[in-house]
């Protein structure tokens, strides 16, 4: 049996000349519906003085990390890391819109879709992926910024693009770092605008886990150990017929 | 429950086998269709409850919901749907027997008197191993632990149900907190009746001077000895109601003959 397959992106940031197409690309094929949309190209400005100028463009999306703090407070696991391709999914079907993980993703690469009352963001065109196709981003973009691949297997394009590219880079920080599967190579790009933030949880979620959740056990525990008090009490003394 | 009071031993066989009725077919249809409707939610309710986070279901629970019911959202289907149905049906006997049943047992059965609140104070006490020699007031058809019990089923059911109106018709919330809280309270809400529920399991099936009313969730009956000593209050009302019955059929026999003989 083959290993299992780490899906990732590789993004030659040398080569995006922001066109955005990639943009285009995804939101006809997911039918992602305006205002909102699951990937960005970030600007990080000018740089440097005239003539010596330069400009970083950064493609952006879900990083469908290895240790995802949006499948780690999704209720129901409605999100979840997909066990044979590593790809960070959301089952729509469901996901209840609660938005837990919106809070949670460092990246903020999720939103709630309000008129479906769920949430969505990118799947690496999982529909294609399983086809043998590239994701909707990656066929489009025109300067071949953008790779996808299995990041496990030696020979795919994003491993060999990895293996020569004269610089690599992930964006974490020393306290945030879920293990991103996107690399940007051949440019710098970590600055505040694209770095990830701390996950942040909601007041609801707080209050389940550090309030509702112990008073529960506390209250189920108390009373599971009452009813067993007077059990074994019941069984050392033998039933007292009621009638006499 | 003054079980200490001392009834002839004749008497007592014969009270054994005199059954009184306590529960009507409505409350015991509606009885077991909680009970299996809550058995349901709860088992799949839990299995739902995925996030490590929350770590409150172990993992073998969690795969296995998944695996019967066909992942996740098959799960949250049949969840909902139960729930659906359980709101319909106790909506519908509330409605349909509103007058006949509802009213009546919400006035009968449940408010708390005077003597409810003492046994309240005693009881808890006594359970803890202290007034041994403390008399427990008098209890009606339902003692005061029990009607205690029905609030907080009472309340944690509208709980349960309004949370979980919200989640299931999510789309049509445009508010994300409330979605994001009527997660913790349909949990917590169940949680409190949970707590509750296992008490009431144990004193109504296992416990053995109790034993009588587990099979009355049945039988609707009760056999007259358990209903004076534990349900005293109730019992002698019975009891007086049932002989003001038979005065006034009395009565009425007298009359008719009394007619019958003016009329040769």
């Amino acid at each position: 049996m083959a290993d299992k397959k780490r899906y990732g992106f590789v993004i030659d940031v040398e080569r995006c000349i922001d066109c955005r197409a990639c943009l285009v690309a995804c939101r006809a094929e997911n039918d992602v519906e305006i205002p909102y949309t699951r990937i960005w190209v970030r600007d990080l400005g000018l740089k440097g003085e005239f003539p010596e100028l330069s400009r970083t463009y950064v493609p952006y999306n879900c990083m469908h990390c290895e240790e995802p703090p949006c499948v780690d407070v999704c209720t129901s696991g409605a999100t979840y890391k997909d066990q044979e391709t590593g790809l960070v999914l959301v089952d729509q079907d469901a996901c209840i819109g609660c938005g837990f993980c919106v809070d949670a993703c460092p990246y903020d690469a999720r939103h709630l879709d309000k008129t479906r009352g769920v949430v969505d963001k990118c799947n690496a065109c999982a529909q294609r992926v399983e086809m043998g196709r590239a994701p909707a981003c990656v066929a489009t973009c025109l300067g071949e910024s953008r790779l996808f691949g299995d990041l496990n297997d030696p020979e795919s394009d994003v491993s060999k693009a990895l293996k020569e590219a004269k610089s690599v880079q992930r964006l974490v920080t020393e306290d945030v770092n879920p293990g991103p599967n996107i690399y940007y190579i051949h440019g710098d790009v970590m600055e505040s605008g694209v770095l990830p933030r701390e996950p942040r949880y909601t007041a609801a979620e707080t209050f389940w886990r550090k309030l509702a959740i112990p008073a529960v056990a506390a209250g189920v525990g108390l009373s599971f150990l009452g009813q067993a008090a007077f059990f074994t009490k019941q069984l050392l003394e033998g039933e007292k017929e009621f009638e006499e | 429950m003054s079980h200490e009071e001392f009834i002839p031993l004749a008497e007592r066989k014969h009270l054994r086998e005199k059954q009184i009725k306590k529960h009507n077919i409505a409350n015991i249809l509606t009885h077991w269709f909680n009970a299996g409707a809550g058995a349901l939610l709860v088992l799949t309710g839990l299995g739902i409850l995925f996030s490590p986070r929350l770590g409150i279901v172990p993992d073998i629970w969690l795969e296995f919901v998944r695996n019967v019911f066909g992942g996740t959202a098959n799960l949250i289907t049949f969840h909902y749907t139960v729930g659906l149905i359980w709101m319909a049906v106790m909506t519908f006997n509330i409605l349909v027997g509103f007058r006949k049943y509802f009213i009546p047992f919400a006035r009968n059965r449940m408010m708390l008197d005077k003597d409810d609140i003492e046994w309240l104070k005693v009881k808890p006490l006594q359970m803890l191993g202290f007034v041994k020699d403390k008399p427990l007031p008098p209890q009606d058809a339902y003692n005061a632990g029990q009607k205690i019990y029905s609030y907080v089923v009472v309340v944690g059911a509208l709980l349960i149900g309004f949370t979980g109106v919200i989640m299931t018709f999510h789309q049509l919330v445009p508010w994300p907190w409330l979605l994001q809280w009527a997660l913790p309270v349909h949990f917590g809400a169940m949680g409190m009746i949970i707590a509750g529920w296992i008490i009431h399991v144990y004193m109504g099936a296992v416990f053995p001077e109790e034993k009588e009313a587990f099979f009355s969730m049945f039988t609707g009956k009760v056999s007259a000895l358990y209903a004076r000593l534990h349900h005293s209050k109730w019992y002698w009302r019975y009891v007086t109601e049932e002989a003001e019955w038979e005065d006034s059929v009395l009565e009425k026999g007298r009359q008719l003959q009394e007619e019958a003989a003016g009329a040769d």
